[in-house]
């Protein structure tokens, strides 16, 4: 077999949809100087305590070479001792910076990877509302989980082991060409044959170890998802189709696995190659020059051994540039989140009252392709709007808007005579709140998972806010009260207490207009109908939007808008629409029979 | 074994009664590629060890001025590095597919238990370490068996040496084998504590992940109601958590480090003092001198292999117990030891629970109304039989007369789809996520028109580059999280409907779609299920108004049945449950018990009507409101 190609089907091109930017070659180069700027001082000590654990490491060839020079020159009077003693202070100093080296290294890596990845959380934490509700979370999940997780060995290992290895093939070569400089020659003769097989290697080895990882992640994926979805694979008989899925994967990562095997296959002996005719051509050149008389007996053996020790660092550069590279892409995306604007606003924008206003409302989420048109509507403070309308009509859409979530394309929503989309995200939350089917617990503590809402409120006001929604019936039954541990891993909670912690929050938050988008819709009915009660408690006094999927609660409703493909056709009372005998009217009575 | 030819077409049977003897069993299923890693290995080290020997004949040849010593030296040199060069490129050949196709063999493994457990593994708690096998401890497993053979050829080739060098100069052959004895004892009671630390560092590295993925998972309620600088808060100190568990195990390592430059170095000294005695002696040559001492340094080599070796199985041994554990798990049978005595024929006909004494009438459309959202999910489960927990020892589900935990497994899923209240979208292709075992008279095509799925497919169709407007080609991620909650249960109902089986028992098929959608899935619903038999679980009274007729559940039993509007004007507490009056405490005494008992045990009332499932359903619809 002379050569593999690379297999066809690559995993890391599809392994993740890129929802967000990935960072340009500048924005990664400004944010490594940036980090390199923070860590300096620790750089700089890395450096140093390396340098010094190098050159004690050159005393013992340098010591064996006199005394070799010496016992080759017949001499008889040799202070051993004096030797031996130097060689071990040398040794004392090399053990010491060695212990360093590796310490101030692993600091230095784990201070740049908890830089790294609380910065990205940082800027992620700061998207604006309207990019996240379009983007999703999943690309920024795999960024923060595959992505931190790729850039781990490569921070952690690759930059300290890299510097190191660096200055100390520098040291040697530098030793190595004041003890012996016509040795040196004998190095430089290496050196084409390990740049023209690295040139080859590197060219190839990034991308391909990133298809590698991805293709074990898929393996791992794969049978994830066949765990996680247990029920639906046996319902469906899917058992053979996903051992099938699974082999198949297995099959296309170790295709990567062949494919980088074979880049090493060509590497290795390469980089044998290399140390053998340093050390060869040491020995030979070496040799030859001594018979001459340019070089002494001692002045070889510590070129030689000096040239010998060259192995490491070598091999150390080539081990860690590989991570470095492949690291790359994974900055890129870590660092691209950098590339969004964060959400700007005027803090002078300031609502007076509480009347929320669409006015000739257009927006879509493409050019050219509204998903509104033209939408006007007026809700006074403390009433009760229901939007109801079909699948796609435009209703969640418009309920963003609302919320001051979206920003129209043409027209204006106002809240009070203010524009929402000029206002900052922090200042629209504190009048609007949207509310919809994701009421996610926080893996945490009862108490983080109220806080957010109000990081000022006293223990007195987490109760009642639980009691408000009709929650401090279990929640007091916690063995750990409002510290017990709830989210993943803790005490699960069931979907009805997650939406009473989320209608808690609200309480604590105490924002005066709310969007409901189908708040209860994705819980059973007898839940839901307990949910209700606790709903209508938040309600009371504030002005509600509602977008139903259930007609009962466009039935209780003020106002009701029928939406139908971004447009509102009707707008009315509940008995003013049925005597309508509209849209409305029809599904109401198939509804209620 | 090649890398090529994997996966493997039978990974075997494992052994699993402990977790050393899986690494047992990997290892002897691989003995070829084991002995081929051994052979390159001790080529490799053997070669490596002999390069002292050139060097000092090279001192040697240099300080005697010999051209020729020096031409034989270089000749060595260039034989040795060609060995060194093969063995080395061969050996690392030979280790990794040992190391990749042990991954696979366990990967498959994992995924073929995975597969049979099915629903029997989310019921367990056992679904976490399924995951964590494959996704940690297979790595760790293959690195271990895999540096078995580098460790064989490790101590050979020390052996090798270290008799080389008692022979060759005695004194200092023994000094050096003491010296190498001393070093191996020194490092091994340092590795359990560095291993025990990098675990914890990996658990704390685990946990601030979970806080992130967590926090991001969360982003958009953080942004919408606030708490941002709390969560960063909290994440920052489980980030510096995980720097300082790492500067730890850095310690521990670094010591490691120290200590391996100190004790050879040590032994570098005494070597060097007693040499240089010995040749000023004469005893030795100045080339042997370097010889010995470049022997000293190439033994640091193999050393390092002992130490990986010693953190392999120190790693690998959490690992190897659990992935034992996980092997051996088994399914529980719900049913006892009379399950799959029955023949591999799909019974058909009324579906009929004894122990809630619902009966779906063949053909028909049934819909159930449960009060108890939890007691319906089990009731659902039940109706597929194989589900219940085997102390309970209920009855099991009857099909056609036929109790459905006797037939095998995979004739009673094939009889009776239960699409629970959490169907799972497994990520793939549109086209992927419809090709499941199916009678093939649904097309998805009029699975995705009767479920409403128009939208979705517009919005699948845009959502890609790559899909050239073809909504098939779209690609749904994992559990469809790019998708509504609403537009998840429509294609999970078109998936259900493609399947097309004898039974499908939907529970809660539409609680997440709107109103105006609900009404039009009822209908088409009907229309595909047409001669087939159908049992919903629902509230919403746009379902219960299409279905054929109604099972009314209160406390694990049905108490009435009938249609939906005879039940509305009948039952004071159905009508209270499904449409939702504000007071839910309606008089009990209200409830007619007497006209409306279960069906009869064992006698469905419909057992007629089965045996003509040609009848039309408005007739049969008829025939109920009579009975009823």
């Amino acid at each position: 077999m002379i050569g593999v190609a690379p297999p066809r089907y690559d995993p890391a091109a599809s392994e993740s949809a890129t929802t967000l930017p990935v960072g340009s070659a500048r924005t990664v180069r400004a944010y490594v100087g940036e980090l390199f700027r923070r860590h300096r001082r620790a750089f700089l000590l890395l450096v140093s305590v390396n340098a010094v654990a190098v050159v004690a490491s050159m005393v013992g060839p340098h010591l064996l070479g006199n005394l070799v020079e010496d016992l080759a020159a017949g001499a008889r009077d040799i202070h051993v001792e004096r030797t031996v003693a130097l060689f071990a202070v040398a040794l004392a100093v090399q053990t010491v910076f060695v212990r360093q080296v590796r310490l101030r290294g692993a600091m230095l890596g784990e201070w740049m990877l908890a830089d790294l990845r609380e910065d990205f959380l940082v800027r992620s934490v700061r998207l604006p509302p309207g990019v996240l509700e379009r983007a999703g979370t999943g690309d920024l999940l795999s960024r923060i989980t595959t992505d931190v997780d790729r850039l781990s060995n490569a921070v952690r290992e690759a930059v300290p082991q890299l510097s190191v290895g660096i200055v100390w093939a520098g040291l040697l070569l530098g030793a190595l060409t004041v003890t012996a400089p016509p040795l040196a020659l004998a190095v430089v003769i290496a050196l084409p044959v390990l740049l023209v097989g690295c040139r080859w290697y590197y060219r190839r080895a990034p991308g391909a170890y990133r298809s590698e990882a991805a293709g074990y992640a898929a393996v791992a994926a794969a049978l994830t998802e066949t765990v996680d979805a247990g029920r639906t694979v046996e319902a469906h008989r899917l058992g053979a189709r996903r051992v099938a899925l699974s082999e198949r994967r297995i099959g296309e990562w170790t295709a990567w696995e062949r494919y980088t095997l074979w880049l090493r296959t060509v590497l290795f002996p390469v980089v044998n190659a290399t140390h053998v005719l340093i050390l060869g051509s040491v020995l030979t050149l070496g040799g030859v020059f001594v018979m001459r008389g340019w070089l002494s007996v001692g002045e070889l053996t510590t070129g030689a051994l000096l040239a010998q020790m060259l192995v490491e660092p070598i091999g150390l550069i080539l081990r860690w540039y590989d991570e470095l590279q492949v690291a790359q892409v994974s900055l890129a995306r870590l660092v691209g989140v950098r590339e969004i604007e964060p959400g700007s606003g005027d803090d002078t924008v300031v609502p007076e009252g509480r009347e929320v206003r669409a006015d000739a409302v257009r927006f879509g989420y493409r050019e050219g392709d509204d998903v509104l048109h033209e939408v006007s509507l007026a809700v006074p403070p403390g009433a009760r709007v229901a939007l109801v309308g079909p699948s796609g009509a435009g209703k969640s859409t418009l309920g963003r808007l609302l919320a001051g979530i979206y920003a129209p394309r043409t027209g204006e929503v106002t809240l009070g005579g203010a524009e929402l989309a000029r206002m900052p995200a922090e200042r629209v939350r504190e009048h609007v709140a949207l509310v919809n089917q994701e009421h996610h617990v926080f893996v945490g503590t009862l108490r983080d998972n109220l806080l957010l809402a109000n990081p000022d409120a006293g223990d007195d006001d987490l109760w009642a806010a639980l009691a408000a929604v009709d929650a401090d019936g279990w929640a007091r039954a916690l063995a750990d009260g409002l510290d017990s541990e709830v989210g993943s891993g803790g005490m699960a909670v069931t979907p009805a207490q997650a939406q009473q912690i989320a209608l808690a929050r609200l309480v604590l938050a105490d924002p005066h207009t709310l969007v409901l988008d189908e708040a209860t819709s994705l819980l059973d009915p007898r839940a839901a109908r307990h949910l209700e009660r606790s709903l209508a408690r938040v309600l009371e006094g504030r002005t509600v939007v509602a977008i139903a999927h259930r007609l009962h609660t466009a039935h209780d409703a003020d106002v009701i808008a029928v939406v139908e493909d971004g447009r509102i056709s009707e707008w009315g009372g509940h008995d003013e629409l049925v005597a309508a005998g509209g849209a409305y009217a029809a599904l109401w009575r198939s509804w209620h029979g | 074994m090649q890398i090529r030819d994997l996966p493997h077409p039978d990974p075997g049977d494992p052994d699993v009664r402990s977790g050393f003897r899986l690494l047992l069993w990997l290892w002897r299923s691989q003995l070829g590629g084991q002995l081929k890693a051994l052979a390159w290995g001790t080529l490799q080290m053997a070669a490596i060890a002999s390069f002292p020997l050139a060097v000092g004949v090279a001192v040697e040849a240099a300080a005697e001025g010999s051209g020729e010593g020096l031409v034989s030296a270089g000749g060595l040199m260039l034989v040795l590095g060609l060995a060194v060069t093969v063995g080395d490129t061969m050996l690392h050949r030979a280790a990794i597919t040992n190391w990749i196709t042990a991954a696979a063999r366990m990967q498959q493994l994992l995924a073929r238990r995975a597969a049979a457990l099915g629903a029997a593994l989310t019921r367990r708690v056992a679904a976490g370490e399924v995951v964590a096998v494959s996704t940690g401890d297979i790595e760790k497993i293959g690195w271990f068996v895999e540096s078995v053979s580098r460790f064989g050829a490790a101590l050979l080739t020390t052996v090798g040496v270290c008799v080389a060098l008692v022979v060759y100069e005695p004194v200092l052959g023994a000094v050096v084998v003491a010296g190498v004895v001393l070093l191996i004892a020194a490092v091994l009671p340092l590795l359990p504590p560095a291993t025990r630390r990098a675990d914890a560092q990996r658990a704390e590295a685990g946990r601030a992940t979970e806080l992130a993925s967590d926090t991001v998972a969360g982003l958009r309620v953080l942004r919408g109601i606030g708490g941002e600088e709390l969560f960063l808060a909290r994440y920052r100190g489980a980030s510096q958590r995980v720097r300082r568990a790492a500067v730890r195990t850095a310690r521990m390592w670094s010591l490691i480090d120290a200590v391996q430059v100190l004790l050879p170095g040590l032994l570098l000294i005494s070597v060097v003092w007693m040499g240089t005695r010995l040749a000023l002696d004469g005893r030795i040559a100045v080339g042997e001198l370097v010889t010995v001492y470049g022997a000293v340094t190439f033994l640091l080599f193999p050393l390092r292999l002992f130490q990986e070796f010693a953190m392999a199985y120190s790693f690998s041994r959490p690992s190897a117990k659990r992935a034992a554990r996980v092997l051996a798990l088994r399914r529980e049978t719900g049913a006892g030891p009379a399950a799959g005595a029955r023949g591999g024929r799909v019974p058909h006909g009324d579906l009929y629970d004894p122990a809630s004494g619902l009966t779906a009438p063949a053909g028909c459309l049934t819909a159930v109304v449960c009060g108890d959202p939890d007691a319906a999910g089990r009731l659902a489960e039940r109706l597929g039989g194989h589900g219940g927990d085997p102390s309970e020892g209920t009855p099991s589900v009857l099909l056609g007369g036929v109790a459905l935990d006797e037939v095998p497994l995979e004739v009673a899923r094939t009889a009776v789809l239960v699409q629970d209240k959490d169907p799972v979208l497994l990520s793939g292709t549109l086209r992927e996520l419809f090709d499941v075992p199916s009678s093939g008279r649904v097309a998805p095509r009029r699975a995705l028109e009767a479920a409403q799925c128009g939208d979705v497919l517009d919005a699948l169709a845009r959502s890609g580059a790559d899909t050239g407007g073809d909504p098939m080609r779209a690609r749904i991620t994992e559990r469809g999280r790019s998708l509504s909650g609403g537009q998840r249960q429509r294609l999970a109902l078109a998936r259900s409907l493609v399947t097309d089986p004898e039974v499908l028992v939907l529970d809660e098929p539409t609680s997440a779609v709107d109103s105006h959608t609900e009404a039009r899935v009822a209908d088409a619903l009907r229309l595909v299920r047409t001669d087939r038999t159908t049992v919903v679980f629902s509230s919403s009274p746009l379902l219960l108004d299409r279905a054929d007729r109604v099972a009314f559940v209160r406390g694990g039993t049905v108490i009435a049945v009938g249609t939906h509007r005879d039940l509305l004007s009948r039952v004071p507490e159905y009508r209270a449950v499904v449409t939702r009056e504000a007071d839910a405490d309606v008089p009990r005494a209200g409830i007619p018990d007497t006209s409306d008992t279960p069906d009869t045990p064992g006698v469905p009332d419909t057992a007629g009507t089965a045996a003509a499932p040609g009848a039309p359903g408005a007739r049969r619809r008829e025939r109920l409101e009579e009975t009823a």
